[in-house]
């Protein structure tokens, strides 16, 4: 267990602070103790907000599980292991990212639950690895919508499986979308592509073609990797492993007004530009992504909003026109002979169809609702 | 345990980002990019190479050199420009991304393999930059430091290219037993020679040979150098050092800058180097640093920029003006500055005898000597090189006009006893030899617009046509073709003075019409 020494590797924090860390870690804090303790000086001197008190927090509950785990699976490990958890911790806790202070719990949560867990794994290349999970966790909770929590639950379930950290943090690209990053969705699909066709199916919620099993109770049937490419490739709404939803049905209600937290000062509109949507609230725009994962807004450049389209002054009154097939009424609409009950009040203001999602505002609503169009649209 | 620590931060964000208008493209690669640098990890992603020449260049300014000199400037709109001081100096607030010379230069002599020399004071981190460029090239700093050659006055040859074994030299009986123990920076593929002012003549001969054909020889042996990027340094490169530079030596130097004074607003940066202890070059962050492949695709994409017409002709026009010299020789081939040169004619016998032209109008007049094809061929390739380091893959005027400067510096000598030194306003550009050289670039290519050659260039035309090649061109169209060359020519020499852009023209359209005659000729005979 920890010596006295321990007082004095985060210099110059109050006694009354002092925590325990394992025998392994405090051996390795020891041995290098001048020059961690020079480290945390000269970072803090770039990063003020380095607090002595949380950088101790950080170490005893993040780091010190990772490196107990690592001295268990890859003792030869453990004093790479430390030196990273102890030198990215500083920018982690010196930013903001992590530590008591930090600005979101979910990249303490995903440390802890994964270092640990994957533990052989990211002694490979413990700073990378450190990096990779911190960056990730920060940008699933920096997304509003995103599953931070169901991501760090996945990946930790799947570390076992991984033939090693490169494959590890392939499996987390792809369940970052799983977990509601939609944008990702075309270049996820090419990582999990690379994976083994087993390891590709359970990273998406799939059971492998040999497990179906009676009383599936109508679920999807299990499905070899190549017939589930390609039916995500076809229809962005399908759920792995999920009944198969056909036919024309509202699939989210996207954005909300600013003042509970949404993106939007005004009802937005929206328009499409090839298969992508663009939504507009006054003089903002936002490319919109959505499939059956989530929703993610991305705020398009002034060179996007300017595109010919939009300087076009018919053209909103373009977007306002139903597509072909689509017949408007006052509280549903028609798509191609079937009928959809709309979940906003008021009039359409814009609507606009891709191949496979038709997306609507009202005017007395500041989301805009996405409708699957259904394979047979 | 090896330690990254600040120092080693390497901009995450692009460094030079262009807004554009091509729909975004979402890559789950970025799930692992964000607050957090990968550090001395292993990147998880390759870098694209020009940004990770710009990142080379934003950590060195940023984090080692400390340069405040931002005089590379770029516009994309106009500028805000204040007047200080009795002298009415300008400061400019460049509207685009902009550089530091002593920063950029040295690193594009590193991605293109050249040669550049330091000059400036002692201690103003000259040859600390070229150790900077040691280690982007991927050797340890101690190695570094060990290749680097220290010039003095009892530097030998053996002393720089290596020694015979001297057990060989005793029991060879023919010269090929001899073995050479080379010098190990000869097979480095960056090479750094301190204060090459110091090193005596003879050895100076022997450096050329390796800066100038790439290899070294001793004793009839020769050893083949990897191409390599080199890095010199002089503390006073107009004769200050022990010895005087060989001219061929000198003219092997693609490039010089300049240290510039240490900004007094830096001293906080300096106590935090004393206090940690830290040493730049020996925290340069792997991000930066250059594999041998790397550096070998990085040249290719370099080469693979383009040099449309539109800035090419500026350029042939810039060069057009400096080389005649219309006393220099009876017959016109012969009417050039370098003609004079191998004469021994004293300059001011020669300016004295050139009259009837607008000396103060004549760009050439502000030179002494015209410009070699290697440096054409130099000034080609670092437009190119900053071109590709802006993130662009087609040089722009304005990147042939910032190098330019810097690849002629040494090479054009001015001839300031020309009238354009003596008008108002232009004494500073005596000792301002970067300024000058950019304002006669500024005043060629005014010469250009004037000139309207982007749109009515007749020769260029002819030029084009006899380019798509003489197959199938008949007797009648030969004719022809000839006879416009005649008429272009009688139009050009009619009443107007020569000048240097007039000369080649004039070469060039003889050249042709040597072309089209011989054509004829050989149609004769069919």
């Amino acid at each position: 267990m920890a010596s006295g020494d321990q007082a004095a590797v985060v210099a110059p924090a109050p006694p009354a602070a002092a925590a325990m860390v394992s025998e392994p870690f405090a051996a390795v804090l020891r041995a290098g103790r001048a020059d961690f303790n020079a480290r945390f000086a000269h970072v803090r001197r770039q990063l003020p907000d380095l607090d002595g008190d949380a950088f101790r927090s950080y170490l005893v509950a993040t780091a010190d599980p990772w490196v107990q785990a690592t001295a268990a699976a890859r003792p030869d490990r453990v004093a790479a292991v430390a030196a990273a958890a102890f030198e990215v911790g500083l920018a982690l806790v010196g930013r903001g990212v992590a530590g008591p202070a930090a600005r979101q719990r979910a990249v303490d949560e995903a440390l802890r639950r994964l270092l640990p867990a994957a533990a052989a794994l990211a002694a490979e290349d413990p700073w990378r690895a450190l990096a990779a999970i911190a960056n990730g966790a920060h940008q699933l909770a920096a997304t509003p919508g995103a599953r931070a929590a169901d991501w760090s639950a996945a990946l930790a379930a799947l570390a076992p499986r991984a033939g090693g950290l490169d494959e590890w943090l392939r499996i987390g690209q792809v369940l970052a979308w799983r977990s509601g990053l939609a944008h990702y969705r075309e270049s996820a699909l090419r990582v999990a592509d690379a994976l083994p066709p087993a390891l590709a199916l359970a990273a998406l919620g799939a059971r492998p073609a040999g497990a179906a099993s009676e009383g599936d109770g109508g679920g999807a049937a299990a499905a070899s990797w190549a017939q589930l490419r390609a039916r995500l490739a076809r229809d962005p709404w399908h759920v792995p492993d999920e009944p198969v939803a056909t036919g024309i049905r509202v699939v989210h209600r996207a954005g909300a007004f600013r003042g509970f937290g949404g993106l939007f000062l005004r009802p937005p509109t929206v328009e499409a530009r090839g298969d992508q949507l663009l939504v507009r609230s006054g003089d903002e725009g936002w490319l919109l992504t959505a499939d059956a994962f989530g929703v993610t807004f991305h705020r398009a450049n002034p060179v996007e909003l300017l595109t010919p389209d939009t300087v076009d002054p018919s053209s909103s009154a373009a977007a306002r026109k139903p597509p072909p097939g689509l017949a408007l009424g006052d509280t549903a609409l028609t798509w191609h002979g079937r009928r959809l009950e709309l979940p906003a009040a008021g009039a359409v203001t814009s609507v606009v169809a891709t191949a496979t999602t038709l997306a609507l505002t009202t005017a007395l609503s500041h989301a805009v609702i996405l409708v699957a169009l259904g394979e047979d649209a | 345990v090896p330690f990254s620590d600040l120092f080693k931060r390497v901009s995450a964000p692009p460094t030079n980002p262009h807004v554009e208008a091509a729909p975004p493209v979402f890559d789950v690669a970025d799930l692992y990019r964000g607050p957090i640098a990968a550090g001395d990890s292993p990147a998880t992603g390759e870098v694209a190479l020009d940004e990770k020449l710009r990142q080379a260049y934003f950590w060195i300014v940023n984090t080692a050199i400390l340069s405040t000199h931002y005089d590379i400037e770029y516009n994309d709109a106009p500028p805000q420009q204040f007047t200080i001081g009795d002298s009415k100096s300008r400061l400019t607030l460049p509207t685009a991304q902009s550089y530091s010379s002593f920063v950029l230069l040295p690193l594009l002599t590193f991605a293109t393999r050249r040669k550049c020399l330091f000059i400036g004071g002692p201690g103003r981190g000259k040859t600390a930059s070229a150790v900077l460029m040691g280690v982007l090239g991927g050797y340890p700093v101690r190695e570094v430091r060990r290749a680097m050659q220290h010039g003095h006055p009892q530097m030998t040859i053996a002393d720089l290219l290596g020694n015979p074994l001297p057990a060989d030299l005793v029991a060879a009986q023919r010269m090929e037993d001899i073995r050479i123990a080379w010098r190990p920076w000869l097979g480095m593929r960056v090479k750094i020679v301190d204060e090459y002012n110091r090193i005596p003549t003879r050895t100076q001969s022997a450096l050329l040979t390796v800066m100038g054909d790439n290899y070294a020889e001793v004793l009839g042996h020769l050893y083949e150098c990897p191409e390599s990027a080199w890095f010199l340094t002089a503390n006073d490169d107009v004769g200050g050092g022990t010895y005087q530079v060989i001219e061929a030596l000198r003219d092997r130097i693609d490039v010089v800058v300049q240290a510039l004074a240490f900004n007094s607003r830096s001293f906080s940066e300096l106590l935090v180097r004393i206090e940690e202890n830290v040493r730049p070059e020996e925290v340069v962050p792997r991000e930066v640093v250059f594999s041998a492949p790397e550096l070998d695709r990085l040249q290719e994409e370099i080469r693979a920029v383009e040099m449309g017409a539109p800035v090419r002709r500026r350029l042939e026009h810039f060069a057009s003006h400096l080389e005649l010299c219309e006393v220099a020789a009876e017959q016109l081939e012969y009417k050039t500055k370098d003609t004079a040169r191998l004469a021994g004619v004293e300059w001011h016998t020669l300016a004295a005898r050139d009259s009837g032209r607008d000396r103060l109008k004549d760009l050439g007049c502000q030179t002494r000597n015209g410009l070699s094809v290697r440096a054409l061929m130099t000034l080609i390739h670092y437009a190119k090189a900053i071109a590709y380091f802006r993130g662009n893959r087609r040089v722009e005027l304005d990147d042939l006009r910032q190098v330019l400067p810097f690849v002629l510096h040494e090479k054009l000598v001015a001839d300031v006893e020309a009238p354009f030194f003596a008008a108002a306003g232009n004494e500073v550009y005596r000792s301002d030899r970067i300024g000058w050289l950019r304002k006669l670039f500024d005043h060629s290519c005014a010469d250009y617009d004037r000139l309207d050659l982007d749109r009515d260039d007749p020769v260029a035309a002819l030029m084009a046509e006899l380019d798509s090649g003489l197959g199938g061109v008949s007797e009648q169209q030969a004719r022809a073709r000839l006879l416009r060359i005649e008429r272009l020519i009688g139009e050009r020499v009619k009443g107007r003075k020569l000048y240097g852009h007039l000369y080649d023209d004039l070469l060039q359209l003889k050249a042709m019409h040597q072309r089209y005659s011989s054509y004829l000729r050989w149609l004769a005979t069919q």
